[in-house]
């Protein structure tokens, strides 16, 4: 394994595959906080010179976190599926790239050796790949899931309604929601962060929304993003709990300081394999988010969108309905502004969809992150072109309770129709027969609430 | 035929079926575009039937009706302003004499722009050495609390309710019998700074009031922290935190009230954070923090033309 290239005339070493991976990451400020990040334009390059050439072989055989201390590490070595390994892990990571975006490699080929792949092989190959590479090569991968609704079929786009309150006002969480459906939003899941972090209101939540879908015949799931024990809790409670939530970070060490570990999440999963109110069987909600885990300082030297990756590992043993990076929520000293968060975005789609996971994102900025509406907006549009499976949508994209800017009731409308893109089959039948919509346009009855009790 | 004329051919048929010179049909003729129907963002005079009924409720802007797909300009207009004061407020920084115009000890972390503020949260949590040297000659030692106003994300709050809510904190301790030292105010500060200054002063408890990041339309929320034995290398588990301190939110005067409760239940119980058990004052946390409990805020127009 050879870890140094030259550069006219200039050779750069690196200490172990975990070192090449952080070097040949683009700028992110994360990574420069961590101390991780190339310290030079040049050394980036070698560093991508270096990992091109790294086998998925070697990639598996060098995960960023050792086997011995880290349950996520162990997790994906012991599970991995080895038929699947064996047809990849000759390849080099700019020959894995290459076969990616070949145009005789299709979606199915992809699916075909998605579980014998380790998110170190994700993120090595993101590396390596430019904005458009990780558009072309997102787009092609086919991930379909269900729910009460099937999410992912080619030439749909999805999103999650967030109707969130900052005090949890019920009625003030439906006003929201009513509007978000008039807009033909909430097909992937109504999801609302509480703000008070109890089984009682989460109970109460999720039986409001349920009880709005019911009445309406809306084809959708509910959620209520509380942590993972006190939804356990709630579903003692005897409440209609379509969607299980948590946060998720790569590490061992970053999920402990989430207060969860693989075997707390088993649990959950178990409790609502058989107490859930959904169909299935796909039932489980995760986030995610680059510098959540050095934003615990559990990042183990490695760099955050290897760590980003690793939470996808962990999260495709609970084969979830959705998970999406939050990708400019965590602020700009670990993503500074737009060119970062955009390449986040993608990158995280990639990576998700790449390892087998229905992957949406939440594409956002704080108020002190460099970035403009605009690029967001634009972020948006990417995001629909890459096949990205939903986005958020809330009032004018401001979320009163946890003051960050994300997609809007208005921009979902707005990239189905640039993109010529539906929302889930049974949502789209939904919002015809309510003539919220027609065909891919807006129908006589797009944003009037009253169509909605 | 060779294959180069048949490949001709067949360029010169496309070209005709596409209209010759004019691939687009001829242009239609104008007709005067009617005005659109007055579309605003809703003010309790013009808004609908739903948007009043929700205005009850939430602060989420609903009702707002579309354009296509798109907001009415009145719409983005609004947006556009409240985007501007929230930008407004973390661009803010803190003017260098302020501080000791209020009669503060004037803390620098070791930040040194207001990039790397954003950027280097651990600079902003360690005080510059010649603060540090400042502080250890300036500050009082060995007592209960020590009250610290910060811009944190907002130099804005700061500067607005910041000293209304260090003097009424401050009071309230006095009038439950705890020693407080010395008010400073920290510039480029994290909430963490709190260790080290409450340290330097040898205070049983720290508390920090700080700006916190702004929302849309946004930008004077303060957010006290408090840890008891402050020390470098506290974590976020030693300490207790209150959130959203302004006039529509916690008001000065109640969150002044209820932190001091707070302190009260670390002095007696020597600890804080994951370990502070509020139940023996609960009654009384729930009288200071009775008044706390607000309707949302309106939302008022930002924009008049």
């Amino acid at each position: 394994m050879k870890l140094s290239a030259t550069i006219r005339g200039s050779t750069f070493g690196f200490g172990s595959v975990k070192e090449v991976l952080a070097r040949a990451n683009p700028p992110k400020s994360g990574d420069d906080l961590a101390g991780v990040s190339a310290r030079s334009p040049v050394e980036r390059v070698a560093a991508r010179a270096v990992l091109s050439q790294l086998t998925m072989a070697e990639l598996r055989a060098h995960p960023v976190i050792p086997y011995e201390i880290d349950e996520i590490t162990r997790l994906v070595e012991d599970n991995l599926d080895e038929s699947a390994y064996n047809a990849v892990k000759h390849l080099s990571v700019g020959q894995f790239r290459e076969w990616l975006l070949d145009s005789k490699t299709t979606g199915a080929t992809i699916r075909s050796v998605a579980p014998g792949l380790t998110p170190e092989m994700a993120a090595a190959t993101a590396k390596l790949m430019s904005n458009m590479d990780l558009l072309v090569a997102g787009q092609k991968c086919e991930v379909v899931v269900r729910c009460n609704t099937t999410l992912g079929l080619p030439g749909r786009f999805s999103s999650r309604l967030q109707p969130n309150h900052p005090t949890d006002d019920v009625l003030g969480i439906l006003y929201s929601t009513r509007e978000g459906l008039s807009y033909g939003c909430g097909d992937a899941v109504i999801g609302v962060n509480p703000a008070t972090d109890t089984p009682e209101s989460t109970a109460e939540i999720l039986r409001e929304l349920h009880a709005l879908n019911t009445r309406n015949g809306v084809p959708t799931q509910n959620c209520v993003l509380s942590h993972v024990t006190v939804q356990m809790k709630a579903l003692d409670l005897d409440c209609p709990m379509d969607l299980m939530f948590q946060s998720f970070a790569g590490s061992e060490s970053g999920n402990k300081a989430f207060g969860i570990s693989v075997r707390l999440m088993d649990e959950a999963h178990d409790k609502m394999q058989r107490l859930r109110s959904s169909k299935g069987p796909n039932f489980m909600y995760f986030e995610t988010g680059q510098g959540n885990a050095l934003s615990s300082d559990a990042h183990h030297g490695a760099d955050q969108v290897t760590l980003e990756a690793r939470c996808y590992g962990f999260a495709r043993r609970y084969k979830p309905f959705l998970v999406n990076t939050v990708v400019g929520f965590i602020g700009p000293e670990y993503l500074e502004n737009g060119p970062q968060i955009t390449r986040a975005a993608l990158e995280d789609h990639f990576m998700g969809k790449l390892l087998g996971i229905p992957m949406g994102c939440d594409a956002c900025f704080t108020y002190h992150a460099a970035m403009s509406q605009d690029e967001l907006e634009s972020l948006k549009v990417l995001l629909g072109a890459a096949g990205c499976t939903y986005l958020m949508s809330l009032p004018v994209g401001d979320d009163i309770m946890l003051n960050y800017q994300s997609s809007s009731f208005h921009d979902i409308p707005s990239v189905r129709g640039l993109l010529d893109k539906r929302p889930t089959p049974e949502f789209d039948a939904w919002l015809h027969a309510r003539e919220i919509m027609v065909g891919s346009k807006p129908g006589p009855r797009f944003g009037d609430v009253t169509v909605l009790r | 035929m060779n294959e180069l004329s048949r490949t001709r051919d067949l360029v010169a048929q496309l070209r005709r079926q596409l209209g010759e010179n004019d691939p687009l049909p001829p242009r239609p003729r104008p007709q005067e575009i009617p005005f659109p129907p007055v579309r605003v963002f809703p003010t309790p005079a013009r808004r609908s039937a739903f948007a009043e009924q929700a205005a009850a409720h939430t602060t989420a802007l609903v009702g707002i009706g579309h354009v296509g797909t798109r907001y009415a300009t009145d719409v983005v207009l609004q947006f556009q302003a409240e985007l501007a004061v929230a930008h407004g407020a973390v661009a803010a920084e803190l003017p260098g004499d302020w501080a000791q115009s209020k009669g503060y000890v004037p803390l620098v972390s070791r930040v040194s722009s207001h990039r790397e503020f954003l950027l280097r949260p651990d600079l902003g949590r360690r005080l510059s050495p010649q603060s540090l040297q400042l502080w250890t000659e300036q500050s009082r030692k060995d007592i209960d609390v020590q009250p610290i106003l910060a811009d944190g994300l907002s130099a804005v709050a700061c500067m607005g309710a910041g000293p209304e809510l260090l003097e009424a904190f401050s009071a309230e301790c006095q009038k439950r019998g705890f020693t407080v030292g010395t008010p400073a105010c920290a510039k480029f500060a994290r909430v963490w700074l709190q260790d080290e200054i409450g340290q330097v002063a040898r205070a049983r408890v720290a508390v920090i009031l700080l700006g916190e990041r702004p929302g849309l339309g946004t930008g004077d929320g303060l957010s006290a922290y408090l840890v008891h034995g402050p020390r470098v290398g506290n974590t976020d588990g030693n300490r207790n935190m209150m959130s959203n301190i302004h006039a529509r939110g916690i008001v000065p005067a109640d969150a002044a009230k209820r932190l001091a409760v707070l302190v009260q239940l670390m002095l007696e119980q020597h600890t804080s954070g994951v370990g502070l058990d509020l139940a023996p004052r609960a009654a009384e946390l729930g009288e200071a923090a009775r008044g706390g409990y607000r309707a949302p805020q309106a939302r008022s127009r930002l924009v008049e033309v």
